[in-house]
């Protein structure tokens, strides 16, 4: 699942756990540029179903940063999710 | 049957006391050697001082008063251990077994007394539990605490490390004990064997400096966080599924709710509890034995940081450094990176637990008014038929078996469909005659409306069970999977599809799955 570096005018999207399970990827491309608090209806418009499933309870990050697209923060919700930018989405792991 | 159960019980339970016994008869030796040896070094020691001494004191005149007091020290001793005059902080057996560890400037002398004076609970002896266990008994933790409410299963062995075949069915913290006994007898070790809950967690929490949580479940991980909070502990907390692994350093510094300049807590990090029903456990969804060893030894790794860094008195916290910045390590076994370190936030301003506006209070949680289970969700067995859609795995054996009464037609396997809907990898492992593999994963994508997938060799795949199934309009269908969850949801799924003809065409499925088919029809059929 090597990140390879995006196309250009695409971020590159990382899918963890059962995110990966979800989508059956590990990672994709996808048209930047986005808006950070957007990124989970694109989602759902791709993959049915994902944001009540899996996203409501991830963590997101952009660079290896984490954000709160669904807070009240407006530094994150503004935030652009840029062409070239590596998105990770988390969810949490509970097994042990 | 009952007479069988008894007997492998009893086998079981002998093997367990005869590992036991085993453990502690070699226990024994190794103590037997270790003090034979150490009154041997003794001797050589007393014996050889003076003589080796090259003062060339005359001993015409006596004993040279240096000795003097040396030479009574001897002659005085009695046979049994006596307490050494304390002349080093450590003991001398310490200096050689940690030698590797105390000669490293991260750890020194200092941060081997902080770790001999330090308490750690543990709460899971599993997966993560014992590799963590292990090396913070061998690193010389003064007291390990372990918490744990199950016993130890076969299917266990391949990743919890400290427990053996010879003791499956002992309980796992009573099996930690010997393994970590075994492997460093100067660590005490308290048991505490029962399941975590909320009205014993603050009590338990209490006595430790720093808490592990390696448990399996989202509750469990949002109570312990909610209790370190409250108690001011730092947590170091770490997961492992399938291949995939996370941990975090949390609470840490572990300053009072409200505090900003606190590290952030579980809370912070994943408000919202995954839903219940896309949590999978080890059992179901696998694990590697690796990944959550690797996941569990780097909590050790934290774990003895946080602890060796610890200051104890005002003046030395002033010039420490800060601990590092909050951060959420994933491991992903299979990618690459494996490791990828993602930078986290200090303390979310509305944190239910850490925050100035925190709803989460010490009451709140030994009372049970906060309820755990029900914040997270609880999953209830999958009801989701009526009984006329379900068949006992006895009724289906005849429907395979028997010659039916009525017709006197021989069975065959081609009167029905049986449709096993567990993924390929756990189909390929075992599976009945003449089933037909369409996985619960490829079930549950397909929508009964018209699909809205942008991927067209997707939609086509999925389409294909349908229109096979589609083909043969008279088979009943009969679905099973590995307990008897997945195959109601799917014959819902078939029925929204249509399947079912307007009710022409029977579908149900088997109650209690494949492990219902072992334990009452096929005693062969492969348990995992």
């Amino acid at each position: 699942m090597a990140s390879k570096k995006s196309p250009s005018g695409h971020f590159s999207i990382l899918y963890f756990a059962a995110a990966s399970t979800f989508t059956g990827k590990a990672t994709e491309h996808l048209p930047a540029p986005v808006k950070a608090s957007e990124l989970f209806a694109r989602l759902e418009e791709r993959y049915a179903g994902i944001k009540e499933k899996v996203l409501s309870s991830c963590a997101v990050t952009v660079n290896l940063e984490y954000i709160d697209v669904e807070g009240d923060e407006v530094a994150d919700l503004d935030r652009v999710i840029e062409e070239g930018d590596e998105v990770a989405i988390i969810p949490p792991v509970s097994s042990g | 049957m009952a007479p069988t159960s008894i007997i492998e019980s009893l086998r079981q339970q002998i093997a367990s006391c005869e590992a036991q016994l085993r453990d502690l008869r070699s226990q024994l030796a190794e103590a037997e050697h270790s003090q034979k040896e150490q009154r041997e070094q003794d001797r050589l020691r007393h014996a050889t001082g003076p003589s080796s001494d090259p003062l060339g004191h005359d001993m015409t005149y006596g004993i040279h008063d240096d000795f003097r007091s040396e030479v009574f020290a001897v002659l005085s001793q009695v046979e049994d251990e006596r307490p050494p005059p304390r002349r080093w902080p450590l003991d001398r057996h310490e200096y050689r077994r940690y030698g590797r560890q105390l000669i490293m400037p991260e750890i020194g002398l200092q941060g081997q007394l902080r770790l001999k004076n330090a308490s750690v609970l543990i709460v899971g002896v599993g997966g993560l539990g014992c590799p963590a266990a292990a090396y913070l008994a061998g690193a010389g933790v003064g007291t390990l605490g372990l918490v744990d409410g199950d016993t130890v299963e076969e299917s266990n062995l391949h990743r919890q490390i400290l427990h053996s075949t010879g003791r499956v069915g002992m309980t796992k913290v009573d099996s930690a004990r010997v393994a970590l006994n075994s492997l460093n007898p100067n660590v005490r070790l308290v048991p505490h064997s029962s399941r975590l809950a909320p009205e014993t967690a603050i009590s338990t929490f209490q006595q430790y400096d720093l808490v592990l949580d390696c448990t399996d479940t989202p509750a469990s991980r949002y109570l312990i966080s909610d209790t370190c909070v409250l108690l001011g502990k730092t947590l170091v907390s770490a997961s492992a599924l399938r291949t995939d692994g996370q941990l975090m350093v949390l609470n840490n510094p572990p300053r009072p709710p409200g505090d900003t300049s606190g590290g952030p807590c579980y809370r912070c990090v994943f408000p919202k509890p995954p839903p219940p029903e896309s949590v999978v456990s080890c059992g179901d969804g696998g694990i590697l034995g690796p990944v959550v060893g690797v996941m569990g030894v780097l909590q050790a790794l934290e774990a003895i940081k946080v602890l060796t860094r610890a200051t104890q008195s005002p003046a030395e916290s002033l010039s420490a450094p800060p601990p590092d910045p909050p951060s959420l390590l994933i491991f992903s076994a299979y990618s690459n990176p494996m490791f990828r370190s993602i930078r986290l936030r200090a303390r979310k301003p509305k944190c239910a637990a850490c925050s100035a506006q925190a709803s989460v209070t010490s009451e709140a949680v030994s009372s049970g008014s906060l309820d755990y289970v029900q914040f997270c969700g609880a999953t209830n067995p999958v009801d989701a038929l009526s009984p006329s859609e379900r068949i006992s795995v006895e009724n289906y054996a005849k429907v395979r078996l028997d010659v039916n009464p009525f017709t006197g037609m021989e069975p065959s396997k081609d009167s029905h469909i049986l449709v096993d809907t567990r993924e390929k990898v756990q189909y390929d492992l075992c599976s009945l005659e003449g089933s037909v593999n369409i996985p619960f994963s490829i079930v549950s994508g397909t929508s009964a409306a018209r699909a809205r997938w942008s991927d067209n060799s997707q939609t086509s795949g999925e389409q294909d069970w349908v229109s096979e199934l589609r083909r043969h309009p008279d088979k009943p269908i009969f679905v099973v999977c590995r307990l008897g969850n997945d195959s109601q949801l799917t014959v819902k799924k078939m029925k929204e599809l249509g399947l079912d003809n307007g009710g022409q065409r029977w579908i149900g499925d088997l109650k209690g799955g494949l492990r219902a088919w072992r334990d009452v029809i096929d005693k062969d059929f492969p348990e995992y």
